[in-house]
């Protein structure tokens, strides 16, 4: 069939073989974008880790101004979608329609749970004067700790790390929820099935790529 | 078409994999409240690594893919390791080069030595020490 014009599949275009070099070429691709998104995300690990090894003390009390339930929710919230987005490649695979939707829709959900859960973390903060860069300055007291207090040398850093960081981040689930809105309207309209799922195969690597960013930034500013 | 060859993860694979990383993320936050001195950190990083390998082993689906995509993501995570390091060896050694300043070392020490009898407790001129 690789060379007849009159019965290939609508999503073949005309400049590959077959379908399987165009998906293939398509996925490789997304890795290439995906390992850019990598070394974006790295230069930020690098400033964090330098910081970190000249201050850690700083970091370790700026840290206990950050709130481990809700960053542990977000982690669980990511990984729930990041399951979904899995399940419904899976039932693409297997031409179930509804399937694909239902798990597109609850990975958009998840998304966007993340992201509330996101702004009252900031808001709690701003209420406080912890903002990044110069306009930090932690003031207020609430459930008994004293904001003043951690008002120290390198804690304005911290939080510029933590903010950058989380805000990037933040981008990049906005504009997964962009992805899956225009994935799941395309799936409503049976574009999709076992032959032709490329574009929901890339939009959950990069999905996933998000989810892997949270899993580091995770347990590196909450916990640690 | 060969469509046969995508692999299919079954939903058992899928579950089983996002338990562990449930179980993971519970003990990542559980050993976080051990005291464990200097290994915090490297089982934090640990779980961490453990949790995106299963991401992109399984739910990536890398272990079944075109090896290329390996050879990409690999190379990638090999500049990332090149970054990181490289970066430290500066960071982490730049107390080593303190007479790169204006003036001599004896004069960085007689400067040094004018200070300490200005101010004789030595911990009291750290400039980042936490609160008491």
């Amino acid at each position: 069939m690789a060379n007849s014009h009159s019965n290939h599949p609508a999503h073949l275009q005309h400049h590959f073989v077959s379908s399987e070099q165009q998906f293939d070429a398509a996925k490789m691709g997304m890795w290439l974008f995906l390992v850019t998104e990598i070394l974006l995300f790295s230069g930020m690990f690098v400033a964090y880790v330098v910081y970190r090894t000249w201050h850690p003390e700083v970091f370790l009390l700026s840290s206990e101004l950050l709130n481990p339930f809700m960053g542990g929710l977000n982690t669980l919230v990511l990984l729930a979608s990041s399951f979904t987005v899995a399940l419904g490649i899976h039932y693409a695979q297997k031409d179930n329609k509804k399937g694909l939707v239902i798990n597109l829709v609850l990975t958009f959900l998840f998304a966007l749970t993340f992201l509330v859960v996101k702004y009252f973390e900031y808001t709690a903060k701003f209420e406080h004067g912890i903002f990044p860069g110069a306009a930090f300055d932690p003031h207020g007291v609430s459930h008994g700790v004293d904001y003043a207090m951690y008002n120290v040398p390198y804690a304005k850093q911290f939080f510029s790390i933590y903010f950058v960081m989380t805000g990037i981040h933040g981008f990049h689930v906005l504009v997964g929820m962009g992805l899956f809105t225009w994935i799941t309207i395309r799936a409503v309209k049976g574009e999709f099935s076992s032959e032709y799922y490329t574009p929901v195969e890339n939009c959950g690597l990069y999905w996933h790529l998000v989810d892997i960013i949270w899993i580091f930034l995770f347990p590196l500013l909450y916990l640690m | 078409m060969s469509h046969a060859e995508h692999h299919i993860s079954s939903i058992k694979t899928l579950t089983i994999v996002f338990g562990g990383l449930v179980f993971l993320t519970v003990l990542t936050v559980l050993t976080a409240q051990l005291d464990l001195g200097a290994f915090n950190v490297p089982l934090a990083l640990a779980i961490a690594t453990t949790k995106a390998a299963l991401v992109v082993v399984i739910f990536m689906a890398l272990k079944w893919d075109n090896k290329v995509n390996t050879a990409i993501f690999g190379i990638g995570i090999l500049f990332v390791i090149v970054f990181i390091s490289f970066t430290l060896f500066d960071t982490l050694n730049r107390g080593d080069l303190t007479n790169t300043t204006k003036g001599t070392v004896q004069d960085q020490q007689i400067q040094a030595e004018k200070l300490q009898a200005q101010e004789p407790d030595a911990s009291a001129i750290q400039f980042n020490r936490t609160p008491q």
